[in-house]
């Protein structure tokens, strides 16, 4: 169990970080404004039926698919590569424990900084918007901070994950930054791309089937998935149609669908994000000379 | 039972041979003194008993235990200082003890600890405000915690003043009469001329020499050293010097003859090399000590033995 006091003292650690209440302060400051701007000016943000919760949770959703990932990478890619840089892993590893647990405990407590500020963020978002509102739904908001904190956990796991693998911090930094391009900004870009090549270097005027599951390996597209997935009436309510936004196709939901064609493989793929770069880290890890 | 048991060490990075085929035994209940130059393997030598680096060939066995199975088995019973640390800059002393009492399960009293140290009133600063000596002190608390069987201790004196060097002798002597065995490494004869019994001196990851300060003592002082100046000096002089009766070897140190004298009168080599070999211009006489010893087996590379 010595993960569990290296995860309390990495997250005592991190949470005297100024990086870490910065970016908090940004996160209440950017769900303040954009809840604010939601619910005033729905039509602005192309919203025909008016401010709902169920609109503001997706909303939010959206907001926190971009920061999540950002707070990640500034919270932990120095996590494990840092120490390693530094030395004070050697401290660490002097004591009587081992690299699983090092590892796990940082993934932990890392996760645990990640969930407290986005967790402060939610609150403060989603309860000026319920004030604004004059509604809440207990129920929804519960599953959906929790996916959200889940989410955001998945994502700490990824970036100590590849922090892990380096023993120097502007390799951890390229690999964390490049992670960030490849599934979160280009990542729409590659079914396509992929449609292009395999369609012999022309895009079919209607999109295979896989291309949602492609598309759904992108961790955030996953995440907005599970939301759809878990709250299924809501996101009707809300007109969010993940499936088709995320890669800009129109035709996927209207025929009988392949198994795949369901927002159920978020969860799959979230899963597949929290085992995979555990499992890779902890290997690269526990192999190194440190 | 050997405290530490190396056997056929070897540590490749890449070409560069950290560690060559080393051998050694510390038993317990000694104070152990790690010799070398920088760069010699010593710290890659520690960093795999701990196993923070896995070793190409050989074995490692500390306490009983193998250092690569069994890694947490040692760290148990070991407590370490480890060179080129860090500490958690944001931590307080307090803190760091803390951690450390709560990983090792142990519930000695932290004060107590940081007493021991000597920095028990920056108990409640954090650590990266300390200065370096105050961190080698506080990474000593933490080796101590929890009553180790065994303290491997990487260059302990390294940025401490000549005071809390003398400090750190006096807790080593400490916890050695509590049982405690001790294995430090240091580049600094003096250190461990102070307190060690036995000692082994490594070069270019070979081990050079094992045997107690009086052993070594015995084996230098059978040998003076002579500085000489001369009016022609090459290396046909040093040659020829090195033939002459009563040289055990001879070298160019800094533009004089550095000569060692085996078992004859400094007055007769004197005499023999400013008759048979070059006139003398002036001479010095050093007292060999075991720092001369240490920079023999360390660069004698450089020398041309009889």
């Amino acid at each position: 169990m010595t993960w569990l006091v290296i995860a309390k003292k990495d997250f005592r650690d991190a949470v005297q970080s100024r990086a870490l209440w910065a970016l908090v302060t940004v996160f209440v400051l950017l769900s303040l404004v954009s809840t604010y701007a939601y619910v005033q000016v729905p039509e602005m943000l192309g919203e025909s039926t008016g401010a709902t919760f169920a609109g503001l949770i997706f909303f939010t959703v959206g907001l926190t698919g971009l920061f999540v990932p950002l707070a990640a990478i500034v919270v932990c890619y120095k996590s494990l590569a840092g120490e390693r840089e530094l030395g004070s892993i050697k401290l660490l590893l002097s004591l009587p424990t081992n690299r699983l647990n090092v590892f796990t405990g940082k993934v932990a407590g890392r996760a645990g900084v990640l969930v407290f500020g986005l967790g402060i963020g939610l609150l403060v978002g989603l309860g000026f918007g319920s004030v604004l509102l004059g509604t809440l739904s207990p129920g929804v908001t519960l599953v959906f901070a929790l996916v959200t904190l889940g989410f955001a956990a998945i994502y700490a796991g990824i970036m100590v994950g590849l922090s892990a693998t380096t023993g120097s911090t502007s390799r951890a930094t390229t690999l964390a930054l490049g992670f960030f391009v490849v599934f979160e900004l280009l990542w729409d870009v590659v079914p396509m791309a992929l449609v292009y090549v395999v369609n012999g270097f022309s895009l079919p005027s209607t999109m295979p089937d896989w291309v949602f599951l492609v598309s759904q390996v992108s961790p955030s597209s996953a995440y907005l998935s599970t939301v759809v997935a878990l709250l299924p009436g809501f996101a009707e309510t809300a007109g969010a149609a993940p499936a088709q936004t995320s890669v800009g196709v129109e035709a996927t939901a209207v025929e009988p669908d392949p198994f795949f064609l369901i927002p159920e493989v978020g969860i799959v793929v979230l899963v597949l994000w929290l085992v995979v770069p555990f499992l890779v880290g902890y290997y690269r890890f526990n192999a190194a000379d440190l | 039972m050997a405290a530490i048991d190396i056997d056929g060490l070897t540590k490749q990075f890449g070409d560069v041979v950290a560690v060559n085929d080393l051998d050694l035994r510390v038993e317990e209940g000694e104070i152990f003194g790690f010799l070398g130059p920088n760069g010699a393997g010593k710290s890659t030598t520690i960093d795999i008993l701990l196993d923070f680096v896995r070793p190409t060939a050989g074995t490692v066995t500390v306490l009983g235990h193998d250092a690569q199975r069994e890694g947490e088995a040692v760290r148990r019973k070991t407590g370490v200082l480890p060179d080129a640390y860090h500490v958690y800059e944001r931590l307080t002393g307090r803190q760091h003890l803390e951690f450390v009492l709560e990983m090792k399960g142990s519930s000695e009293d932290v004060n107590e600890l940081l007493e021991r140290v000597r920095i028990a009133d920056a108990a409640d600063r954090k650590a990266g405000g300390y200065s370096k000596g105050m961190r080698q002190r506080l990474v000593l608390a933490m080796a101590l915690a929890g009553d180790p069987d065994l303290l491997v201790l990487d260059e302990p004196s390294t940025g401490l003043d000549p005071n809390g060097a003398r400090e750190m002798r006096e807790i080593i002597q400490e916890e050695n009469e509590r049982g405690t065995t001790v294995f430090f490494s240091s580049h600094v004869m003096e250190q461990v001329e102070a307190v060690c019994d036995r000692v082994a001196i490594i070069n270019r990851g070979q081990l050079v020499a094992v045997d107690t300060i009086d052993g070594l003592r015995d084996a230098t002082e059978t040998g003076e050293v002579l500085y000489i100046y001369v009016s022609k000096l090459n290396e046909a002089t040093i040659e020829r010097v090195t033939e002459l009766d009563g040289v055990g070897s001879a070298s160019i140190d800094d533009g004089r003859i550095r000569v060692v004298v085996d078992d004859a009168s400094k007055f007769a080599v004197l005499q023999a090399i400013d008759a048979h070999v070059t006139s003398i211009q002036d001479f010095s006489v050093v007292e060999s000590s075991l720092e001369d010893l240490f920079v023999r087996y360390t660069e004698d590379e450089q020398e041309v033995r009889a």
